[in-house]
């Protein structure tokens, strides 16, 4: 019972991952497309958490670790790197 | 003449050369001051304050071996405490107002001292100082070897600090074996954690920690620090659901709007914590910091009203400085908020990037630079002035928005 | 375990997967909806935040006592010092390239 709704969630998510992409998309500036970015990846990354319960496979979470920090990179890094002066954190 | 003092690996040639200068040009007296980032609000251990009482002692020591014959008065103070120093000018201004209440007009600076620890604000303040029309000049004193700025003199405590911490997140990814009771794996993982957590701690423990840890105030913060993460938690989940009435509501009523505010609190940590609960917490985020502002996006009046209300400021303050500092009045209060319409500081050169598309980064980058050679006094005038201009159309901080 | 705790876990999962979703689903709505990088940096920071802190609270509920829960409470911590550490980024950058916050009456961005 609780698998199901743990793939539910899961799928929910995915399904406004998608949603969120629209804006990923669409900008208009480059700040608009990586605060989406981060969105979906913060929801990749809670997917792959609940993936870790619902398949009872435990190295998801090592992935879901790994995945939420090169998030977090890729956020610092365009914001950084967009930036003329280049001076961002 | 005034002649600021910290540690530095080249105070003792300074302290020389300023007696010497002192003698040649019959200076009544020289006054050695140690302006402090410290503020008399949070709790300053005696321990910090007796090392900088030491460190005058030292030059006053010195100053007497150095001096021959007729001896010019030597004076030794601690400034700025009342002050919340952060920017080169705040130091300057410091100093200019001790140099004014002593008559003194020549200013001799050690090249190798740095008022903000392991910021670079010497060059700056000196600018700043003789904007004000004081005469400086750098004492001629030999380096011995030129340190790079990341790296500090390191120790036993900061090595083994870094290398527990390490060591212990080695062992939370690893999964705890120890729990496991298989007595390889154990072994296994305490042999590798060991080799990891040192090469991290032997590499890094020079640069990961700007002053030597006190481990008991450390171990104090963290208590408090536990008390305050269940109230942050409580502050975004109540907020949370004011905003998802928001978001969802069909009209939208949002308000948005940039905000300043001068923080109380000092140092980069607590500043850190402030401005990363401030961004938790639903309704405000912080844009960018600037010393001790932080620009703020409020979305909408109540957000902002509990900004200038500072309560996360003032548990912040409780977090690092204890019960007693968390007293400091609100922004609202103190007059440290205003509010800001768009991202420029400068309204002119606002609207010169406006115009000209082909010359708006230079134009900005100008803006800018002036900006930071103005003095504190211009900028809160311009403050101000920006916010008798914005009465007419925006509501003022702290006049009730929240209609 | 008895039945009722058993129950009750069962219960304060599903509750903490439905808020996630909720709170997901509000932060995606913010993204789409609001009107310029500024507040949009706001929901991701912060609703975000939360709905992905609910679920993973969830997982770590499911955990339990085992030793892999350390992984979802580092996992948790980790979302939310990351989360509002990169929107600020985000904003910041948007500042120092001089796009200006929307205010009422304006166009949506």
């Amino acid at each position: 019972m609780l698998t199901t709704a743990f793939l539910a969630t899961a799928a929910a998510l995915v399904v406004l991952a998608i949603a969120v992409l629209y804006r990923a998309v669409k900008g208009p500036t480059m700040q608009d497309r990586v605060i989406a970015v981060n969105v979906l990846g913060t929801n990749t990354v809670v997917i792959l958490a609940l993936l870790a319960v619902a398949l009872d496979s435990e190295s998801f979470l090592d992935i879901a670790l790994v995945y939420a920090l090169l998030n977090f990179l890729m956020a610092i890094a365009i914001s950084k790197f967009t930036v003329k002066r280049g001076d961002v954190i | 003449m005034l002649v600021p003092v910290g540690e530095s690996v080249t105070l003792r040639q300074t302290v020389g050369y300023a007696v010497g200068v002192a003698e040649e040009t019959d200076a009544s007296a020289i006054h050695f001051v140690v302006p402090v980032a410290w503020h008399s609000a949070g709790d300053v251990e005696p321990a910090v304050r007796r090392e900088v009482e030491t460190l005058l002692d030292r030059v006053q020591v010195w100053a007497r071996e150095d001096a021959s014959g007729t001896t010019p008065a030597v004076e030794t103070a601690i400034i700025g405490e009342e002050q919340y120093m952060f920017s080169p000018d705040d130091y300057a201004g410091v100093l200019a107002d001790y140099a004014d209440a002593h008559g003194v007009e020549r200013i001799v600076v050690d090249p190798e001292y740095s008022p903000g620890g392991n910021v670079p604000l010497l060059r700056a303040m000196e600018v700043s100082l003789v904007e004000r029309g004081y005469t400086v000049e750098e004492a001629p004193v030999e380096t011995p070897v030129r340190r790079s700025r990341l790296t500090r003199p390191g120790g036993a405590v900061q090595f083994g600090l870094l290398f527990a911490v390490s060591f212990l997140f080695y062992q939370l990814l690893g999964g705890f074996a120890i729990v496991t009771g298989d007595t390889f794996d154990l072994f296994y993982e305490l042999v590798t954690g060991t080799i990891a957590a040192g090469i991290v701690a032997g590499s890094l423990h020079r640069v990961t920690m700007s002053e030597r840890p006190r481990l008991r105030r450390l171990g104090v913060q963290l208590v408090r620090l536990s008390l305050y993460v269940p109230y942050l938690l409580y502050e975004i989940v109540k907020s949370n659901i004011l905003i998802t009435f928001i978001i969802l509501h069909p009209r939208l009523p949002i308000e948005p709007r940039l905000t300043r505010v001068r923080v109380a609190v000092w140092g980069g940590s607590p500043l850190t914590t402030l401005a990363n609960s401030i961004t938790l917490t639903p309704g405000t985020l912080t844009v960018r910091a600037d010393g001790q502002y932080l620009y703020v996006h409020a979305l909408f009046p109540s957000a902002r009203e509990g900004l200038f209300a500072g309560t996360l400021e003032r548990a912040v303050r409780f977090v690092y400085y204890g019960r007693a500092a968390a007293a400091v009045a609100t922004p609202e209060e103190r007059g440290d908020t205003e509010l800001l319409q768009r991202p420029e500081e400068d309204a002119d050169a606002g609207a010169s990037v406006r115009s000209g598309e082909g010359s708006s980064e230079e134009t900005r980058r100008e803006g800018e630079r002036s900006e930071e050679a103005r003095t504190e006094d211009e900028r809160s005038e311009e403050a101000r002035t920006r916010d008798d201009r914005s009465d007419d159309d925006r509501t003022p901080p702290g006049d009730g928005g929240g209609a | 375990m008895s039945e009722l705790e058993l129950g009750l876990r069962t219960g304060a999962i599903l509750v903490l997967l439905a808020g996630g979703v909720f709170f997901t689903f509000v932060s995606a709505v913010g993204v789409i909806r609001l009107p310029d990088v500024y507040a949009r940096a706001h929901t991701a920071s912060q609703t975000d935040t939360l709905g992905a802190g609910l679920v993973v609270g969830a997982v770590v509920l499911t955990y339990g006592f085992e030793t892999e829960v350390i992984k979802a409470v580092l996992l948790l911590v980790f979302i939310f010092i990351t989360n509002p550490t990169a929107a600020h980024a985000a904003a910041r950058a948007a500042y120092v390239e001089g796009i200006e916050p929307w205010t009422e009456g304006e166009e949506r961005r």
